[in-house]
């Protein structure tokens, strides 16, 4: 009775199959489509709320910024979700303790990060992406009206993909946290004070060594690429800043993937 | 169920340990785990059944000695799904997430087909109730989601940790029916419980843990014959009470005093209650009550497992 029709033929699963594993698992959550609607939301709604008050004045000949620097300015506050949504499809499963499950379905540990960190990072580049356009569309509507419009092509057309990288980047930042902490609470402070508060307190830090820190913090080196025209000049350019941001979740994966492969589940 | 899975079926430890900073939890076991058995894994709370069991599935990784499943470490498994099935103590599930997603997804991982899954949620019963969330399952729905996760794959072996904690009457039986007819079936199935009741109804073989050392291997038959002691109560006027004990004694019985609920009794092993009766007719002591007592399963269990129990009540008394 309990043999019914399954295939004896062991199939040995591989990469693919825990990539659709992760899959399943991301989208059949609530929590995931709250979280990536209000990255939606927050995202397109904080662009028109930067640019709809400020058109008119960047239309003015004394304006001091660049509107490239407010028609993506949503995504600033889109990246609180991202990092949400990179921390719970990992700690989710240590709070539940889920992650048993997981690994003795695919005792492989690597291959079960790989896939995650690709999940993730596929959807957020996706719905990230999304949301930039949508971004640019409302932005560009208050400053066609001003008389500002911007082409979507150059650095406009690379901050929309750009922004989409930056909050991939920023999921897979905070899942690797994630994996090393395995606590959400503690995953999603730590992570949210580091690219939102002490990313802006470094700037306090007088001198060379201030500037340079202030660059290499990764959300002022990671979301240069997600604007035309970043607010702050003294920024690394966009590519640069998304090496230099691109080496620091790498580094963090790399020190989550040693810590998962040693440590009891 | 065939045998394709070559010679070394069942599941292998040898000098098997782990510690947790000072503390050994787990201590030089050797077992093994045989097919077509159900094989019971008893001790008391925190005798290292759980870290045992986590260790046989790669979770957590041996200080020293090896456990293998099938003739090789599970962590190499070509297809892990098909080769254990795993219940875990606590309910490895997203309290989110649909009793079917929550297969789903399982399945997935180890290109198992979806049809499985409907198979799987009808075998423990759970087909009506297959789209809602688990957190919203009972204790009892929970543990049977786990044994469909478990039968996913079809494994030849199956490790279930407290498989009946927390279930009804119903849910039991269900439980120790299920175990037995895999067992039966072929299957290797190694089930730990802290209940000596449960196990003596399940199991075929015993194999009983106390911090983290193997106090008994041995087959259920074998435990019951050699720890559930049982002796003959003997009771006769109290001014007969030291001539009848002298007399059994003398016959190389072993004979111990006691105070019962009707007055001094005697608790003689050696000899079934008709000799008894015979042997202390032949002195005219007239008999009060000659009784077979036999001590339960649940004894022996306390009885071999009273020097190992972590935090006894005693302790905590003192």
């Amino acid at each position: 009775m309990t043999t019914a029709t399954l295939d004896r033929r062991a199939v040995r699963p591989g990469f693919i199959d825990a990539l659709r594993a992760e899959r399943i698992k991301l989208l059949s959550v609530r929590s995931t489509w709250w979280t990536l609607l209000a990255l939606v939301v927050i995202g397109v709604g904080g662009t028109i709320l930067i640019c709809a008050p400020n058109a008119e004045w960047l239309s003015e000949p004394g304006a001091d910024e660049a509107p490239g620097s407010f028609i993506t300015g949503g995504i600033v506050f889109a990246q609180i979700f991202a990092v949400v949504l990179g921390t719970l499809a990992v700690t989710g499963e240590y709070g539940t303790g889920m992650i048993r499950a997981t690994l003795a379905a695919t005792p492989t540990r690597g291959r079960v990060m790989a896939a995650k960190l690709v999940v993730i990072a596929s959807t957020l580049f996706v719905v990230g992406t999304v949301t930039a356009l949508l971004s640019y569309y409302a932005g560009n509507y208050f400053f066609e009206k001003a008389g500002i419009g911007m082409a979507l092509e150059g650095d406009v057309a690379r901050s929309i993909y750009g922004s989409g990288l930056f909050l991939a980047g920023s999921g897979l930042f905070a899942a690797a946290v994630g994996f090393i902490l395995r606590h959400t609470a503690a995953t999603m402070s730590i992570v949210l004070a580091l690219m939102l508060v002490v990313t802006n307190l470094v700037l306090l830090i007088p001198g060379d060594t201030g500037r340079w820190i202030t660059k290499l913090m990764p959300a002022n080196a990671g979301s240069v690429v997600s604007t035309p025209v970043p607010f702050n000049p003294t920024l690394l350019d966009a590519w640069t800043g998304f090496g230099v941001f691109a080496a620091e979740v790498g580094a963090l994966v790399l020190l989550a993937w040693l810590v998962l492969r040693r440590r009891d589940a | 169920m065939t045998t394709t899975h070559g010679p070394a079926l069942g599941i292998r430890a040898k000098g098997l340990t782990k510690t947790f900073g000072t503390k050994t939890a787990v201590n030089g076991l050797d077992f093994s785990v045989e097919p077509g058995r159900v094989t019971g894994f008893l001790g008391p709370n925190g005798a290292g059944k759980s870290t045992t069991m986590r260790m046989i599935l790669g979770l957590d990784a041996p200080t020293s000695g090896t456990v293998k499943v099938n003739g090789h470490r599970f962590t190499s498994s070509p297809a892990p799904l098909r080769e254990i099935g795993a219940l875990l103590e606590a309910h490895a599930v997203h309290p989110g997430r649909s009793a079917r997603n929550h297969l789903r997804w399982l399945a997935a991982s180890n290109g198992i087909p979806t049809t499985r899954v409907g198979e799987v949620l009808e075998l423990v019963g759970l087909d009506s109730v297959a789209g809602q969330r688990a957190g919203r399952f009972s204790l009892g729905m929970g543990q049977r989601l786990g044994i469909a996760a478990a039968m996913l794959g079809d494994p030849s072996v199956l490790v279930l940790d407290e498989p009946v904690n927390g279930l009804d009457p119903e849910g039991i039986r269900w439980v120790r029916t299920f175990a037995r007819q895999l067992a039966d079936e072929g299957r290797t199935v190694f089930v730990s419980s802290h209940l000596m009741t449960e196990m003596a109804l399940m199991a075929d073989h015993l194999i009983v843990i106390g911090q983290g050392s193997i106090l008994a291997d041995c087959s259920m038959q074998e435990f019951m014959t050699d720890h559930a002691q049982s002796y003959v109560r003997v009771r006769v006027k109290t001014a007969d009470v030291g001539v009848a004990s002298e007399i059994l004694a003398a016959s190389g019985l072993v004979v111990g005093r006691h105070h019962g609920a009707s007055g001094p009794e005697l608790h003689v092993q050696g000899l079934d209650s008709a000799g008894i009766g015979e042997m202390l007719g032949r002195h005219g002591i007239v008999l009060h009550e000659l009784t077979l007592v036999s001590s339960s399963l649940e004894d022996a269990f306390m009885t071999l497992t009273a020097d190992s129990v972590e935090y006894s009540a005693s302790e905590v008394a003192a």
